[in-house]
């Protein structure tokens, strides 16, 4: 009985601190821009091969909390993702398990916006992982910076091109400079750096909130 | 375990002077940056919170603005700002403006000093760059030592400048010099023929002259040539005569060596003798022959019967080039040489030239110099591209190579003239051929076109006036010919209006000063830089003489100041940063318009001023020195800047020879991220001492 009481009090706390943390300003907030190569799109089936994440406080992108991890484990199908994601063998000879991977990211996860760009995709594998490891993953909020875009094309009453939202078009159009794609550690610090020029030129010079979504 | 930040690395490697820093060092590095997205809402309370600290720039443009306003300097990527404060420890008091929100990297003073105190070079750098001197010590390394017009000395180093920002300066605030050119282009190895050109006379002289009284006779020359294995002997008047006899003592008592060329002979006790002697002629083994033994004559004539009079000299101070010039123009292959009193120092012949350098400079003039007729000159003529650019590329001093092709032409324009008297008889008066323009400075690339004229006595008839009509025709058509293009302005002496006499050149320049509308002041940046090419000397010593006086007019030269401070220096080199308007061809930096070109218009003006006649850039700028309105700071940054663009222009022909690219247009993108660097400074330099130029000209009038 008590243990329920603690519970539903602990939900209470958390959603309170969601609350006044959400009534911060963005600026006040702590992002975490993260990457994963998948050895496919499906999280049921596909596996993590690889993590990435650095941390932001805006306007900084700290590369001292730049990670990457290869986290291939037994059952990853290697025969087709190293096409895909440009993966070499030397990139899989340091394997850091995947449980420590996600407990350190549930760590600096926790409290902070989640960032990446086409969000759902890596959240499913996060989710998917989490629970196959007994990790949950607690993220103020989660932040995606081609839906942002997409929308902000569609307000502007752009049509939307083919190709237009790739990350790397997405960063072109704020002036952002190029970078060798398909390194997940390299699109995690690309994927910060176009979030914080998107809610920058959002904001302007206005004091705003993230939208609790 | 920190990653592999190798997007980072990569753009440090490109990013003087994290190149200079080794794998592990720059890994290391990359894992302290910060990287802040910069606004304009965000920048000022950003860099209170973190400062002092080294900025990189990643993207965006920002400019850096003095407590005054005065913009230091137009940020934009790889530019470097905010190390003197961290070297100098003192307050930041330098502004940063937004022009377009971008990715500033900040590296925080701890890490900086862990750099400086590992890697020498990294801190050399900044220090260099911190004293603004880092075009000597770079082009020191390029190992080029001879470089010419290295002005060296910063006497003034306190600086009038106006708003001088050393404070938050930018990154190599004289970190011109050496270009990057390590990555692009092929290797250039220093080759000391080629350098060999710019040496001193005095310096290759490899005996005293042997010298003979103008009493002796032929015999006694012809012993004396015998004894001392030479093939001329110079003839003088004075004590050296009694000499004569007891050999080898003039020879030990004469011995010259480079050191002692500014002393006058009677400086040193064993001169004293030899001292006042007068070269009176020179005799060489082809006058013996030509003139004494093809004519019968007795040997026991005196030598002055036989030799050439008042030969032409040269001054030990003066440089192989100019002695080049000298033997070509006169064609002649021994030259005596003297120090700056007149007494002889030595001979210089055409042997000891060819062994300096290869001889193939030596060999294309005195090729064009024996042409027997304007087919065969214009043959000659066209071996000069091909030539150029061989030498162009091994060259290290590149003022060389307007020297070089100013000589040509020289050369094609004397030979050319002296066909035409051939063919039409001597002139009926004296004149001079005029070289205006970049002819006139010495500092031609091959595109160069025409622009001559000629001076001319007075009383001419209509008949006389036909003959340099005639002279004016005949060369300018023939400079065509044989490869320089006409002038599309038609100054050339085939014009009628570039054929005047004193009085009428006069009257032109009066017109132009007195009512200086565009087009008039256009034509005094052309005509006031003006070199004479063949002639009177004196006539155009007059001549000139009182050009500079009808310069010297504070209305004048206020209207030449307003014309210079017109033209918009680029401030960033990246075409949306530029800040100057955009042609058709935008995207490349035009470096003659906005960077060479504007250079001699301020030097110019300075020299106008101060009555300056002669009309090379540097060699202006030399006679400035220690003047009042130009500080001698800003005369070396202007010295170095001309020498820099002078040197990216030739790299940027020498690379698209052949194509129908832009000859003085360059492509931002294309260049090392230091010679980008070295570019801004040179902009930089220009547009302060252009603001100077408006603040001391421009207010009068």
């Amino acid at each position: 009985m008590a243990a329920h009481s603690s519970g539903w009090r602990n939900r209470i706390a958390a959603w309170w601190q969601r609350r006044q943390a959400l009534a911060q300003p963005w600026t006040a907030q702590r992002y975490v821009a993260l990457d994963l190569e998948t050895s496919g799109l499906d999280a049921r089936h596909d596996s993590i091969i690889a993590v990435a994440w650095v941390e932001l406080t805006p306007p900084l992108l700290d590369y001292q909390s730049a990670r990457y991890y290869t986290v291939a484990t037994a059952q990853t199908e290697l025969n087709q993702s190293p096409v895909v994601h440009g993966l070499v063998s030397r990139d899989l000879q340091q394997v850091t398990p995947l449980a420590e991977v996600l407990k350190e990211l549930e760590q600096v996860l926790d409290g902070a916006v989640l960032v990446c760009h086409h969000v759902q995709l890596d959240w499913a594998f996060l989710k998917q992982a989490g629970k196959a490891h007994q990790v949950r993953f607690k993220p103020l909020l989660r932040f995606d910076t081609l839906t942002f875009e997409g929308q902000r094309l569609k307000n502007s009453q752009h049509h939307i091109q083919r190709g237009s939202l790739t990350l790397s078009a997405c960063r072109s159009r704020y002036g952002l400079p190029q970078y060798d794609a398909h390194h997940a550690l390299s699109d995690a610090i690309a994927c910060g750096e176009l979030m914080l020029a998107q809610l920058y030129k959002y904001a302007g010079a206005q004091v705003v909130r993230l939208p609790r979504s | 375990m920190q990653p592999e930040l190798l997007e980072v690395q990569r753009f440090l490697l490109d990013c003087p002077p994290f190149d200079e820093l080794n794998g592990e060092q720059r890994q290391w590095v990359a894992g302290q940056i910060k990287a802040a997205y910069v606004n304009e809402h965000n920048v000022d309370g950003l860099f209170k919170q973190h400062s002092p600290a080294l900025y990189i720039v990643r993207s965006g443009g920002f400019d850096l603005l003095a407590p005054d306003g005065h913009l230091i300097e137009r940020l934009e990527s790889h530019d470097l700002f905010g190390f003197p404060s961290l070297l100098s420890g003192r307050a930041v008091v330098n502004k940063l403006q937004v022009i377009e929100d971008g990715i500033i990297y900040i590296i925080t003073a701890a890490v900086f000093d862990q750099l400086r105190q590992h890697v020498r070079a990294f801190e050399q750098y900044f220090i260099r760059a911190h004293e603004q001197r880092l075009l000597s010590e770079t082009a020191r390394r390029e190992g080029d030592v001879t470089r010419r017009g290295s002005l060296a000395g910063t006497a003034n180093s306190s600086g009038t400048r106006q708003g001088s920002a050393v404070d938050t300066g930018a990154a190599g605030a004289t970190e011109l010099g050496s270009l990057g050119l390590s990555a692009s282009g092929p290797k250039q190895e220093p080759v000391a023929s080629y350098d060999a050109l710019q040496l001193p006379v005095a310096e290759v002289i490899v005996r005293a002259p042997v010298m003979l009284s103008i009493h002796a006779t032929i015999k006694e020359a012809a012993e004396r040539m015998r004894d001392e294995k030479v093939s001329s002997v110079l003839v003088v008047e004075g004590p050296v005569a009694e000499n004569a006899a007891a050999e080898g003592a003039v020879v030990k008592g004469t011995v010259v060596n480079d050191t002692a060329v500014n002393e006058t002979a009677a400086n040193s006790p064993a001169d004293s003798e030899a001292a006042a002697v007068k070269l009176c002629g020179i005799l060489t083994d082809r006058d013996l022959r030509n003139r004494v033994v093809a004519q019968g004559l007795a040997y026991d004539l005196q030598v002055n019967a036989v030799m050439t009079q008042a030969p032409a000299t040269v001054y030990g101070r003066q440089t192989l080039m100019d002695a080049l010039a000298i033997m070509t123009q006169e064609n002649i292959h021994h030259l005596p040489v003297l120090n700056d009193a007149d007494q002889p120092i030595g001979m210089i012949t055409n042997t000891d030239l060819m062994r300096q350098q290869r001889s193939e400079p030596i060999m294309l003039i005195s090729a064009l110099n024996k042409a027997a007729s304007k087919a065969q000159l214009v043959a000659e003529a066209a071996h000069i591209p091909a030539y150029m650019q061989t030498f162009a590329a091994r060259v290290h001093d590149t003022t060389m190579v307007g020297r070089l092709l100013a000589s040509l032409t020289d050369s094609m324009t004397r030979k050319l003239i002296s066909l035409y008297e051939q063919e039409h008889g001597v002139a009926p008066g004296p004149y001079c051929w005029i070289a205006f323009g970049s002819q006139g400075r010495e500092d031609q690339v091959l595109s160069s076109d025409q622009d001559n004229g000629l001076l001319l006595g007075n009383g001419l008839n209509d008949n006389q006036l036909d003959w340099f009509k005639g002279l004016g025709e005949y060369v300018s058509g023939g400079l065509h010919e044989c490869g320089i293009p006409l002038c599309p302005g038609d100054i050339m002496a085939s014009n009628v209006d570039c054929r005047r006499t004193l009085d009428g050149w006069l009257e032109r320049f009066k017109s132009w000063t007195e009512s200086p509308t565009p087009k008039a002041l256009m034509y005094c940046q052309i005509f006031f830089d003006s070199r004479l090419v063949y002639g009177n000397k004196r006539l155009y010593q007059r001549y000139r003489e009182q050009v500079a006086r009808l310069a010297q007019k504070d209305f004048f030269l206020g209207n030449l100041a307003r014309l210079q401070v017109s033209v918009q220096v680029p401030l960033g080199l990246f075409n949306r940063f530029r800040g100057t308007e955009s042609g058709k061809d935008s995207d490349l930096i035009n470096i003659k318009r906005y960077g060479i070109a504007l250079i001699n218009d301020i030097v110019r003006i300075y020299s106008l001023q101060a009555g300056i006649m002669v009309p090379q850039t540097l060699a202006r700028l030399e006679a400035l020195r220690g003047s009042k309105l130009l500080n001698n700071k800003d005369n070396q940054s202007l010295a170095e800047a001309w020498q820099f663009l002078t040197e990216l222009r030739l790299q940027h022909q020498l690379q698209t020879w052949g194509s129908d690219q832009p000859k003085n247009a360059l492509d931002p993108d294309e260049l090392s991220t230091l010679t980008r660097r070295q570019l801004k400074t040179a902009f930089r330099i220009i547009k302060e001492c252009q603001q100077g130029v408006g603040l001391k000209f421009g207010r009068i009038g």
